[in-house]
């Protein structure tokens, strides 16, 4: 085996028979000059042409190719997951398999990583595609989630984006994450940079994508806020949730306490709702008590994200816990 | 590979034998004469779900005279899905054929599922057609299927048929329990397997003797959203339960200020108004779906990298001088010699 590569280019083909090769010529005229081994990850997802064939030929012409084979078509984040986890290098760049980036912008990525930052986003400033079918569109589910999240990033649909290896291999993906992974690795608190990078129109195969993502990038991303704002304190998230139940289930009980004291007429709907929001409000406590439990079993502790990106300022005797972190 | 996998059939056959059943004898001979007709080796692993004395003495006498049958004795009840699993403990081929304790289908046309499975298909199903049956029995069968198909985006035609055939990858993946046999190629097909419906001719005994009790609907209807269950929650479950109670805890905070406005501007009174109730209720509804959802979440985040949504059929890497496309391949003979199975003596 030859020595393990800095520097790993993952790319998600499907249907692509066209663009795979022109690709891979492309990255390594890119690459070699930069003087960084690196290696090719092509993850196919479930082509139904001959991309898969061509790639396995590129992989037994070029040693620094390795291609991952779906069983079936399951999608993009699956694609950019399964090519993560392959990947061997230190830096992980992702990026589309139709060509519309150019590797010739990688090397500015690495050099932002080199200088510190955990991820680096590419920005399509100058985007060549379809203004009212992709870009107003992109722009708006942009603003939001730069709003949502805190994190602000312009073109979070741009695949070409740099990561540091030991950072987004302990990021969780699934559903339709790959398109903010920056806000996702947010529960890290990365460093992230963004650049400019140069974008060309699509050559060959179509678009795989249309105006419906929108809604559940959207979704997705409420989701991940909710779930990321969460998970580390779900008991009191969920005594949060109970917060307001209580204050009514309280006033509704002192008020029928007080209407018993006094023999007064009794309201039912009020000492009725004050015990159903009792209820619930107790039901929720104990759902947070679950949560509690999952979130101990669980393998992605805050704890270990903040080890990700942390820094750490030792005395000098001590070299040994330098290493440590 | 072991001594024990060279001399293993071609073919194994797993049968659960529950409540319902033929005369084993008979099914033995008939199924016997449809997988001679494929003219491959094999094996036929009977599952006996529950105390089956008399069963348990034909198969003995079958076995007795040198048919290569085995026998599985469970104790008690488990259901289908764990007798299937039993069976297939104590199975040694690389493709392996469920079939049910009734004739459902023309023991002739067994071969044709396994051919679809030596061909490019992990799972091949049997649609049973041309179909007897009353147009009652039609309609209904029609309704659940697509409502089945609306669940999970896939159109079976047949769920009910229980003869199958598939690689041995596919039981060594699922792990089947509760009623998820009907539901194999549901499963199967999530997993990333290809799945393939084949037409079958119904057997003439395969008919359906007096209707459907009330309980059978109620199993259909729990089928159905067993099936939605597996296929929706279990992926994004905030995304479903998220909604659900957003809106229900909408509805209900919606309705009680209507109730706090018509109070204060209007001076209608509260008390006697069993709207206030319907309201409250709604709104506790609505977080403790949204809780349960946030729950599910919770499990799907802190296990991602444990539950993958998707399958690496093979790693194609460089091989060295002597090319060789599959040189990194994951065979899956390879897991061949199994553990001996706890149930067999």
């Amino acid at each position: 085996m030859a020595q393990r590569p800095k520097l790993s280019v993952c790319v998600p083909f499907y249907n692509e028979e066209q663009s795979i090769e022109p690709l891979h010529a492309a990255v390594v005229e890119a690459l070699e000059p930069l003087g960084v081994p690196f290696e090719m990850v092509f993850v196919d997802d479930g082509s139904r042409d001959n991309t898969l064939a061509i790639a396995a030929q590129l992989a037994q012409r070029d040693p620094r190719v390795r291609v991952v084979k779906f069983r079936r078509n399951y999608g993009q984040t699956a694609a950019m997951a399964a090519g993560i986890e392959a990947a061997r290098g230190d830096v992980i760049v992702t990026m589309d398999g139709d060509l519309q980036n150019d590797p010739r912008d990688i090397g500015a990525f690495l050099e932002l990583i080199d200088q510190g930052y955990d991820i680096v986003v590419g920005w399509r400033h100058d985007r060549q595609d379809k203004l009212v079918s992709r870009k107003i569109p992109s722009r708006i589910a942009n603003r939001l989630i730069a709003k949502v999240t805190g994190v602000p990033i312009r073109d979070n649909g741009c695949s070409l984006k740099a990561y540091r290896a030991t950072l987004i291999k302990r990021i969780p993906l699934y559903s339709e994450m790959h398109r903010f992974i920056p806000a996702v690795a947010w529960i890290a608190g990365p460093r992230i940079a963004e650049i400019k990078v140069r974008h060309h129109a699509r050559k060959f195969g179509t678009s795989k994508y249309g105006l419906s993502r929108v809604y559940k990038v959207l979704l997705d991303l409420m989701v991940i806020k909710t779930v990321a704002s969460f998970a580390s304190r779900p008991m009191l998230w969920f005594t949060m949730l109970s917060l307001p139940m209580l204050v009514l289930s309280a006033a509704a009980l002192t008020y029928t306490a007080s209407a018993i004291l006094v023999k007064q007429h009794l309201s039912l709907p009020i000492a009725g709702s004050g015990l159903v929001f009792f209820t619930s409000a107790l039901l929720l406590v104990c759902a947070g008590a679950v949560a509690e439990l999952i979130y101990r079993l669980g393998d992605l502790r805050e704890v270990e994200f903040s080890a990700l990106t942390q820094n750490v300022q030792v005395r000098r005797a001590s070299a040994a816990l330098r290493k440590m972190s | 590979m072991s001594d024990r996998s060279l001399d293993a059939p071609e073919l194994s056959v797993i049968i659960p034998v529950g409540a319902r059943h033929a005369d084993l004898e008979e099914l033995y001979a008939d199924y016997r004469r449809g997988l001679a007709l494929t003219g491959k080796s094999f094996e036929m692993v009977f599952v006996l779900d529950g105390a089956l004395p008399k069963e348990n003495a034909a198969l003995e006498q079958l076995s007795a005279r040198g048919e290569p049958v085995s026998i599985v004795r469970l104790t008690r009840r488990f259901g289908e899905s764990t007798a299937l699993m039993a069976g297939f403990q104590s199975t040694q081929a690389r493709v392996i054929l469920t079939l049910p304790a009734y004739q459902q289908i023309e023991a002739s046309e067994i071969g044709k599922l396994v051919r679809a499975v030596e061909g490019s298909a992990d799972l091949a199903i049997s649609h049973r057609w041309p179909r007897a049956g009353s147009a009652w029995e039609r309609f209904r069968r029609r309704i659940f299927h697509r409502l089945i198909a609306r669940a999970t985006g896939q159109p079976y035609r047949d769920l009910g048929c229980a003869a199958r055939c598939m690689r041995r990858r596919v039981l060594e993946e699922l792990a089947l329990y509760g009623d998820q046999h009907r539901f194999l190629p549901v499963l199967a097909y999530r997993q990333g397997f290809r799945v393939v419906e084949i037409d079958v001719r119904q057997s003439a005994r395969d008919r359906f003797d007096g209707g459907y009790r009330p309980r059978e609907y109620v199993h259909r209807a729990l089928d159905i959203f067993t099936v939605f269950f597996l296929t929706r929650f279990t992926k994004k479950p905030l995304r479903f339960f998220g909604m659900v109670g957003a809106v229900t805890l909408g509805l209900g905070l919606l309705l009680n200020l209507w109730l706090a406005v018509e109070k204060l501007a209007l001076g209608h009174a509260l008390a006697d108004r069993p709207a206030l109730l319907l309201g409250s209720l709604l709104m506790v509804l609505g977080m403790q779906v949204f809780a349960l959802g946030l729950l599910g979440e919770l499990i799907i985040f802190t296990h991602a990298r444990e539950i993958k949504d998707y399958q690496v059929e093979e790693i194609i890497e460089f091989s060295g001088d002597d090319a060789k496309q599959d040189g990194s391949r994951k065979e899956d003979d390879a897991r061949l010699p199994r553990r001996p199975s706890p149930y067999l003596g």
